[in-house]
């Protein structure tokens, strides 16, 4: 960095322009990189909106691990995660998050929650019924005379609907035989549910050497004796049918029944992904779930609504932005625009760090980053004013900058630090929304810190440098005309 | 800019006892409402096109038997009539039934919000922010303590640290009075949020606090002369370094604040328009947010003006420093 000389020679005043446009280069492309994911929806970095923004639901669950022993817990809470996230997924809720918090160390008694976001969801009934359901695995015998009446009717039902639709009647349900036939697949119920069984395990193609069965990874179960026999007089009773095999109520596979098994086993097949069988594994010998859960909190919120606060959020920042710079060019000139750009770099580095790291942006956070517009000009004030001081003391402006920065930097040092030990003590103790609000302004510390003492700086020193007595355009924009000297 | 600060520190310590009185008092004849964050209980937000009587809300809410409920009008985030109903911590079945009776009601009934928190999730929230704010305390206390540790005045570096936590408290305590009013007047409960804004508003304070105490020090370090009196004892050199203020302390803290006066006030300002914005247009989620936060800065930048390093001069006074002439010191 050059110091004031009265001479300036021609190489350091160039170097000090190319620093200024690498400057320029750099906040122009990483605008570029900011603003991109907003218009390509598939871009790999999007904004990350959390559920009070984006709309959806937020499930808290306690566990009761009580009865476990200690040193499983994180395992079982780990196998009730995978459970958890298993029939999150049925419902067909795209980036979902499931996820186990442990109760912070102020509590008294440690508490094991399972965390649940269902972005998009704002009617949790489905959801709470599906994932505080327990699996349920059947086998159910292939019904011939019930599949022909199910066809028949289906048949008949179509050419009813041809003429009623002309007619313009309504048909309700239909029965046979006083007995309401549904579109359940044609299979009656045995008995035989996962209530029989004393162990499943999953057999992946790579241990499954020699078995002819299947090449996709399957489930071998192991009956209780009661079970066993069951099975048994099921399978003796009828050779050539199909027995099928209903997880959930949902068809896995229907072999035939080739003889009778006897010795209380069976194998289930099924398009199974290796992940798939392990969790229905786990599921089966838990019978239920491995830790028993319980629905402590709930939050729901309409997508509209997100999306208005959202909306709203935007325009306060960009308002407030507007009424921030207005003020410094009013106050500093010059220099307030040279804050100005310091601003939008700031503004520019944090919405790409939200993108790549990525912090998950709440309505708390964005009120959070508002504040921080406000905030993130304190330490170009700072210098500002004492680079004022020195302005006005008859020294040249660059040589006046420079003194600035050196005399503002111990406040700046001081002020900064205990800020972020403020937000490292907040994200330490904080819950997930509390989070997020201390790493938006952690982070803002630092880049608020960076874009003065870089930017503001490296800027500073490219503009002319002049002298207050020389009364001319750029002695009057590097003033700070309010407060004139007396 | 010079201020009279140090010099009619009594006035503005003064109105600070004011202001710090007329806080508790608020705080105490108004009490806080505490939200369902820390109570545990649950939120329904219901939104409509043409809505319902009040009555008939409440109406329901009893019939379903949650005793103990209130229902409050409000307006939602898309401007439509709403209520809230606050109720104690709802069963999965609960929260239905009371979904469906309610959105039956008036033309259009959404649940545009709901929020159930259990009393354990309640109670753990309501411990964590109180540690946190304590620690936060303590580590500005330790950080003040050692940054300005060797500043060599008349008081200890322990004193602006100490210092710093008694304007801290003034700053947490008007947005407190201020909560309390709009629950008074809105039924603003306090939640997470309102912790969030407090612990804003210390980092906030703390800072402006620190600047002027960062004055100070330049002050010092840039008026005084220094005596070494050297002597031999055992066979090492020894120096006694004493300091001579060429200017009556409590001079020196008032150039400080007055050189210190455009910045702060400057920093409030820009603060403030940005909070201002977020108040009349970042919608109602914020809306108290904001609200406790332009509290809280104002306040912050009072004290750190007026409470601060009156304060200072004030303990250094009481404890036998001549602070209006000059004097000879010690390092520390």
């Amino acid at each position: 960095m050059s110091e004031s000389t009265e001479v300036q020679t021609g190489s350091q005043s160039f170097i000090r322009v190319f620093r200024a446009l690498g400057v320029f280069v750099f906040m122009g492309w990483l605008a570029y990189v900011v603003y991109s994911p907003i218009v390509d929806t598939t871009s790999s970095h999007p904004f990350k909106l959390g559920l009070d923004l984006a709309g959806g639901s937020h499930l808290v669950y306690e566990a009761d691990v009580s009865k476990i022993d200690p040193a499983e817990v994180d395992e079982l809470m780990n196998v009730l995660r995978n459970v958890i996230e298993g029939r999150v997924n049925r419902l067909g809720v795209e980036e979902n998050v499931v996820y186990v918090e442990q109760s912070s160390f102020v509590t008294d008694t440690p508490v094991e929650r399972l965390v649940v976001e269902l972005p998009g969801v704002s009617d949790v009934s489905e959801a709470v019924a599906e994932i505080g359901s327990t699996p349920l695995l059947e086998f159910k015998l292939y019904d011939a005379e019930l599949d022909a009446q199910q066809q028949a009717v289906s048949q008949s039902l179509g050419s009813l609907a041809e003429s009623a639709t002309s007619s313009g009647a309504v048909i309700g349900d239909v029965r046979i035989n006083g007995e309401a036939v549904s579109k359940e697949p044609p299979f009656v119920d045995t008995g035989l549910t996962g209530r029989f069984f004393e162990r499943a395990e999953a057999v992946l193609p790579q241990n499954a050497q020699g078995s002819g069965f299947a090449t996709s990874p399957f489930l071998n179960i192991t009956f209780t004796a009661e079970g066993g026999d069951l099975f048994a007089d099921i399978t003796r009773a009828n050779v050539g049918q199909q027995l099928g095999i209903f997880l959930d109520g949902e068809l896995l596979s229907a072999p035939t029944i080739n003889e009778a098994i006897t010795g209380g086993r069976a194998v289930v097949s099924g398009s199974f992904t290796p992940d798939e069988v392990q969790a229905l594994a786990q599921n089966l010998n838990f019978g239920a779930l491995p830790v028993p859960i319980e629905l402590q909190s709930t939050q729901t919120i309409g997508a509209s609504l997100g999306e208005e606060v959202l909306q709203k959020g935007v325009t306060a920042g960009a308002i407030g932005f507007s009424l921030v710079v207005a003020f410094m060019l009013l106050w500093y000139r010059l220099p307030g625009l040279v804050a100005g750009v310091a601003l939008i770099s700031y503004i520019t580095i944090m919405l790409a760090l939200f993108q790549y790291i990525p912090v998950t942006l709440t309505a708390a956070g964005l009120a959070g980053f508002i504040l921080s517009l406000g905030m993130a000009v304190d330490a170009n004030v700072l210098v500002f004013e004492r680079m004022k001081e020195e302005y006005r003391g008859g020294a040249g402006s660059r040589a006046a900058a420079t003194v600035g920065f050196a005399r503002a930097w111990s406040a700046i040092r001081d002020g900064n630090i205990t800020s972020l030990l403020s937000a490292i003590i907040l994200f330490w103790f904080g819950t997930s929304l509390v989070k997020g609000f201390a790493l938006v302004f952690g982070l803002g510390v630092i880049v608020s810190m960076f874009s003065a003492l870089v930017i503001t700086r490296t800027l500073l020193v490219t503009l002319p440098d002049v002298r207050l007595k020389d009364k001319t355009l750029w002695s009057f924009l590097l003033g700070n005309g309010l407060n004139k000297q007396k | 800019m010079t201020t009279n600060i140090i010099s009619k520190r009594k006035v503005y310590l003064g109105i600070a006892a004011v202001i710090v009185t007329v806080a508790i008092g608020i705080i105490a004849v108004f009490g806080l409402r505490l939200g369902i964050d820390f109570t545990g209980g649950s939120l329904t937000e219901v939104s409509y096109t043409a809505a319902p009587e009040k009555a008939a809300l409440e109406a329901i809410v009893l019939e379903l038997g949650l005793d103990g409920s209130s229902v409050r009008a409000s307006v939602d985030e898309s401007g439509r009539d709403a209520f809230l109903i606050r109720t104690r911590d709802l069963s999965e079945s609960e929260r239905v039934n009371l979904s469906e009776a309610v959105t039956k009601m008036g033309a259009a009934g959404e649940v545009s919000r709901f929020t159930s928190i259990g009393p354990v999730i309640g109670q753990e929230l309501r411990d964590k922010a109180v540690w946190a704010i304590g620690a936060v305390l303590l580590v500005i206390i330790l950080y003040v303590a050692y940054a300005f540790a060797g500043i060599g005045t008349p008081v200890r570096s322990w004193t602006y640290g100490g210092v710093t936590i008694l304007v801290l408290i003034h700053d947490i305590l008007v947005p407190t009075a201020v909560m309390a009013l709009l629950g008074v007047w809105l039924g603003a409960e306090i939640d997470v949020l309102f912790v969030m804004a407090l612990l804003a508003v210390l980092g906030y304070s703390v800072n402006d606090t620190i600047v002027i105490f960062d004055r100070v020090r330049e002050q010092l370090m840039a008026n005084r002369t220094e005596h070494r009196v050297e002597r031999e004892e055992a066979g090492i050199m020894m120096a006694d370094i004493t300091y001579t203020l060429n200017k009556p302390y409590s001079e020196l803290v008032e150039a400080a604040v007055s050189q210190s006066m455009a910045r702060s006030i400057n920093t409030s300002v820009t603060t403030m328009v940005s909070l201002v914005a977020l108040y009349f247009i970042g919608g109602d989620v914020t809306q108290t947010f904001a609200l406790v936060l332009l509290a809280g800065v104002l306040a912050g930048t009072y004290s750190s003006l007026c409470i601060a390093s009156p304060l200072v001069v004030a303990y250094a006074k009481w404890r036998g420093v001549d602070v209006d002439s000059t004097q000879t010191i010690k390092t520390i």
